[in-house]
């Protein structure tokens, strides 16, 4: 049989998911993490239809239009809950969340938090490309100590956020780390993140060719290695050891997984449909005696 | 006529709240109206809380500033409410333990009650948390109520606890009778003897009627951050989660609290938040949010004076225009504001009809003295108010595959899209934070933003052709003055309407925004002489209402002490007008 003139399965999901040609800088690490969500969609056999992806605001955010499915772009910092509360409507839709570092890591931090412990089943993709590019490069939370930008011309005083221990100190039953060229190795990454059940982090390192050229391609191809099949991510020590290794070497791959009920397995109310397919309740008059 | 006002006081942490609510029960139970209202400070134990239950055989709309009967738990109420008793009433307290000759006493007739409720507790071995049942007891004497009626609601509260316990209240509770009995065996001159035949009444607060009210309108999910006055609101639906099938959340802080509820709407489900103006200052970003993403949601908004942490226990209306205004940008939001129970359930029913109608945001707003205090209603107009589910333009998975290309922002004449969501089939949209055009992709060209907010902006001309109504007036129509208000305050002004056989008329406000400014004018023009009367410092009802129809509004009775305004109040300012 002549297959050349047929689509491959990835040219055809990625044509379902294709919205504008991104209009991100040439070479901006984006386009990796681009192509490898859409080569996990297809792999995943998502449909567009029947998911949910919630961008937060910034460089990553813009793939809003540039990747096509049923989607909410949220407020700056808050594509977490607005997720959560997606889940908790409509439990049956894979949730994703695409946010950068600023807003997962410094303006909506908090929802980070609390996202980790109540264990919600949704995926978070986190652009880190240590620097603010939409505002046109100033820090952001992962800037190494001494990063010099238009907001801290004098180099950044405060030490970067660590996000994998973070979210694994607080809960977080799946974190990964992965590089934005390594597109197959993300693809993987992506793919185990949205068929874990449960809360998953994954941080992605990602160049921003405009604004950081001190963390380039280069910087992290020197640095990054894959954790080998030696490593166990179910051991939370080995996982903090990890998540220490910031700078000189730095670990991709599953950093962390482990088992836990997510938040709206303890829920009663969801345990017949998802809260969407809920039929009204007419028998109010049993609340209304209450009062009596 | 029956009217008379029950007062009780004492320090935080004695079970002041559950005997009021115990005492308007009974009272609701033995046929009469009741209406509740407290003060306590905002902290958990040690301060002074008093609560006050004025109990009427007619509908009763307000507190009043005299006391028949003050029930002092502590020395300190004596104090500072002895002064408010009226002649001919009655002061308990516990004689053994306060130097009756160190009282001062009210230079007016007044029975005093002695009750050594110490005394009781030690003799009787009974736990500090018993003092509540004793003085209920001690009550059902002193007003000749029926003590079964307390005996049987001594049961069925304590029903999950078991048998001992609850014969351990009703006995404390016969315990505080029978010393009262020896005491003062003729009782209060008004006796609540119980009236049969009239409607069977339901008691509660405003808060318990907007979760009331969300049940009844099929919400699905609440999310809520605590904040006084609407933490109660939180937990009234947090324990009827599972029984009406609501997810209710408690989230880290307001901002995801809204954000989360906006994920849940665009998600299907009709979606609600509460919280208080702090919160709510949180919020105001999703609210700009929920403007351009056109995602229904139902906010409500209690307030209490601020700025900042302001007095958190007390009571004030200082955010109507922070409301109104609320969200950067320009986009259509409606404000409702409800004065009591019944209002409270109707208006909350009709704001998640708005919100799926409109697609936009409804606000509810009220304030702790409706949201925290009880009142009665007969529960005829609460079971038979429609309860009537409107979503508006939502597809089903038909009409949608129907539509061939789906436009979330479709351009309309009404300005409302035909919505679509996530998991159906050919329902890919995405809702926008950022101007989009009519698929909902990111836009910035001049043509679609012109589109668009002019899309929005004419769902406010379908809201004032569809669903504006003018304030409801009460009293004669004909009147040399007419009194102006809105929200909670409605109560203070009808007692004071009905207490001077309609010596004014009032226009109560319940649907703040947005306005019909021609239809409003014109319907104002109709009266005479104005009173505007709102409880904060800058009358924001009345700036809003010249904005609307350059009117001006020179009288006022405003109040901002954190206490709401008294029917008394509002007949000395009238009286002194006309």
């Amino acid at each position: 049989m002549n297959t050349q003139n047929l689509p491959t399965p990835t040219a055809k999901i990625n044509a379902a998911f294709s919205g504008y040609f991104p209009t991100w800088c040439p070479g901006c690490g984006n386009f990796g993490i681009w192509s490898s969500l859409k080569s996990a969609f297809n792999k995943l056999k998502l449909h567009p239809d029947k998911m949910a992806i919630v961008f937060g605001i910034g460089c990553s955010g813009n793939m809003n239009d540039f990747l096509w499915a049923n989607s909410f772009h949220a407020l700056h910092g808050r594509a977490v809950p607005t997720a959560i509360g997606v889940k908790i409507a409509n439990h049956s839709l894979p949730v994703i969340v695409i946010a950068g570092d600023g807003d997962c890591y410094g303006e909506g931090g908090n929802h980070l938090l609390h996202a980790a412990r109540g264990n919600h089943d949704i995926t978070v993709v986190v652009h880190d490309n240590r620097v603010y590019g939409l505002t046109t490069g100033q820090v952001a939370p992962t800037a190494f100590k001494g990063a010099k930008s238009k907001s801290t011309p004098g180099g950044i005083i405060e030490v970067p956020v660590n996000p994998v221990a973070l979210v694994l100190t607080q809960g977080a039953t799946f974190i990964a780390q992965g590089f934005s060229q390594d597109m197959i190795h993300l693809t993987d990454l992506i793919v185990a993140g949205v068929e874990h059940k449960g809360f998953s982090l994954i941080n992605v390192f990602q160049p921003c060719v405009t604004f950081n050229p001190a963390n380039s391609y280069s910087f992290y191809r020197e640095r990054v290695y894959k954790l080998g099949a030696d490593y166990d991510p179910s051991n939370f020590r080995s996982a903090l050891d990890k998540s220490m290794e910031l700078e000189e070497k730095i670990p991709i791959g599953v950093i962390y997984k482990s088992e836990r009920p997510v938040y709206t397995d303890s829920l009663n109310q969801l345990k017949t449909s998802v809260l969407a397919g809920q039929s009204q309740n007419t028998e109010f008059i049993k609340f209304i005696n209450e009062f009596v | 006529m029956i009217d008379f006002t029950v007062k009780i006081g004492g320090e935080a942490g004695f079970g002041i709240m559950t005997t009021g609510l115990f005492l308007g029960k009974i009272a609701t139970r033995s046929g009469y109206h009741a209406f509740e209202y407290s003060e306590y400070p905002s902290l958990i134990r040690g301060g002074h809380n008093v609560i006050e239950v004025r109990i009427s055989d007619a509908l009763v709309h307000s507190q009043t500033s005299e006391v028949d009967v003050l029930l002092c738990l502590n020395k300190e109420t004596f104090d500072l409410h002895a002064g408010e008793v009226r002649e001919g009433g009655v002061i308990v307290f516990d004689n053994e333990k306060t130097d009756e000759s160190l009282l001062k006493k009210p230079d007016r007739r007044i029975s005093y009650v002695h009750i050594p409720f110490t005394r009781i507790l030690r003799e009787n071995q009974l736990a500090t948390v018993m003092l509540n049942n004793i003085a209920l007891g001690v009550l059902m004497q002193i007003i000749g109520a029926d003590p079964d009626i307390l005996n049987k609601l001594i049961a069925e509260t304590f029903a999950r606890k078991g048998e001992e316990v609850i014969t351990k209240n009703q006995q404390a509770a016969a315990l505080g009778l029978s010393e009262a009995k020896k005491d003062f065996p003729e009782g209060y001159k008004t006796k609540l003897v119980k009236i049969n035949g009239v409607p069977e009444k339901v008691y509660l607060t405003g808060n318990e009627a907007f979760g009331l009210g969300a049940i009844m309108a099929g919400c699905r999910f609440y999310c809520a951050y605590p904040m006084t006055p609407t933490s109660a609101l939180l937990h009234y639906l947090a324990a009827k989660a599972e029984k009406c099938g609501m997810v209710v959340k408690h989230a880290e802080d307001e901002i995801a609290v809204i954000n989360m509820a906006l994920g849940a709407s665009w998600a299907g489900v009709r979606s609600m938040v509460g919280t208080s103006g702090g919160g709510f200052a949180l919020m105001v970003e999703a609210v700009s949010l929920a403007g351009i993403t056109e995602t229904p949601i139902v906010i409500v908004m209690g307030q209490r004076p601020g700025p900042a942490t302001g007095m958190p226990t007390w009571t004030e209306q200082g955010d109507l225009h922070f409301v109104i205004r609320s969200g950067h940008g320009e986009f259509p939001k409606i404000v409702l504001a409800p004065a009591d129970s019944e209002e409270a359930v109707r208006l909350t029913v009709e704001a998640f009809n708005l919100a799926d109608k409109y697609q936009t945001p409804v606000f509810v707003m009220g304030d702790k003295y409706m949201q925290e205090g009880h009142q009665s209603v007969d529960m005829e107009k609460i079971s038979s108010l429609p309860s009537v589910i409107n979503r508006g333009k939502l597809l089903s998975q038909e009409d949608l595959l129907k539509t061939g290309q789906y436009k979330r922002y479709l351009v309309t004449d009404d300005g409302i899209s035909p919505r679509a969501l996530p998991g159906m089939e050919g329902s890919l949209h995405q809702a926008n934070s950022y101007e989009h055009n009519e698929e909902g992709h990111t836009s910035e060209s001049a043509s679609d933003r012109i589109q668009q907010v002019e899309k929005r902006n004419r769902k406010n001309d379908t809201y004032l052709a569809e669903d504006f109504r003018l304030p409801e007036v009460y009293g004669p129509k004909e009147s040399p003055l007419t009194v102006i208000s809105w929200g909670s305050m409605k109560g203070p002004i009808l007692q004071a309407l009905k207490e001077t056989d309609g010596l004014f008329n009032y226009i109560h406000f319940s649907r703040l925004w947005p306005l019909d400014k021609a239809k409003l004018k014109a319907f104002l023009k109709g009266f005479r002489r104005f009173l505007l009367v709102e409880n904060n410092s800058t009358a924001q009802l009345g700036q809003l209402l010249t904005m609307e129809t350059a009117m001006e509004f020179p009288d006022t009775l405003l109040k901002y002490s954190g206490r709401p305004i008294y029917p008394e109040e509002v007949i000395s300012k009238v009286r002194e007008m006309l």
